[in-house]
């Protein structure tokens, strides 16, 4: 299986190509990039909490509508903590 | 995709004693397909309104002209998300400790970027290994 990355960079390249079956016009792709670069600038990367600083626990439904408490899963051993946008 | 390359780890991860946990502001109905849909072996946690990434100061709102962007290709987050204001977490990966610290943070503005599973997972020895 290829690095994420690398897959990442392939559907960038087939995204942006404007072919398809994504068919992206050449405007759209450019919003998207100055979004991006207007992201950036704002400097959220920077403030994001980092390493060293304590994270903040939480207890949130899960998709079966399960509650997970982050403190019931330290307790097991480390997490890896994901933030995702979405499926869509 | 960062789903997938998740999974992809998911064994070695536990074999380290150690978790994963999906954080997104998507509704749970959601969650529930995109589960099932990619077979994790994790679970998908629903942060309603972000109320967590904020606290990991995570969260930013989509500028008017990408919302825009957005509607025009079918896609409208208010219904995903119940999110009217349009907010989202810029994707971040985070290693945290037993005692709460945060050992690893890969925050990354530019969503096409994303740190290999393979670099999560050598960080997670290294503390397994540091821990015995």
């Amino acid at each position: 299986m290829a690095s994420l990355q690398r897959r990442l960079d392939e559907f960038k390249k087939s995204f942006e190509s404007g072919a398809p079956p994504y068919n992206a016009p050449r405007e759209a792709i450019e919003i998207m990039h100055r979004a991006t670069t207007e992201l950036k600038a704002t400097g959220i990367e920077g403030r994001a909490l980092k390493v060293g600083e304590h994270a903040p626990g939480f207890a949130l439904f899960n998709q079966d509508h399960v509650q997970i408490s982050s403190a019931d899963l330290l307790n097991q051993g480390p997490l890896v903590v994901s933030f995702f946008r979405g499926h869509w | 995709m960062e789903l997938e390359a998740l999974q992809e780890i998911y064994s070695d991860v536990r074999a380290l004693g150690a978790q994963i946990i999906v954080i997104t502001p998507e509704l749970e109905r959601y969650t529930r397909a995109l589960h099932k849909k990619y077979n994790l072996g994790f679970d998908i946690l629903t942060d309603l309104h972000l109320k967590v990434a904020e606290e990991f100061r995570l969260v930013f709102t989509l500028p008017d002209y990408l919302r825009d962007l957005y509607k025009s290709f079918g896609s409208t987050l208010d219904r995903f998300n119940d999110e009217p204001e349009y907010r989202l977490p810029v994707p971040a990966r985070y290693i945290i400790d037993k005692t709460g610290t945060i050992r690893a943070a890969d925050v990354n503005a530019d969503y096409t970027i994303r740190t290999e599973p393979a670099e999560t997972l050598r960080q997670l020895r290294m503390l397994s290994a540091a821990a015995n």
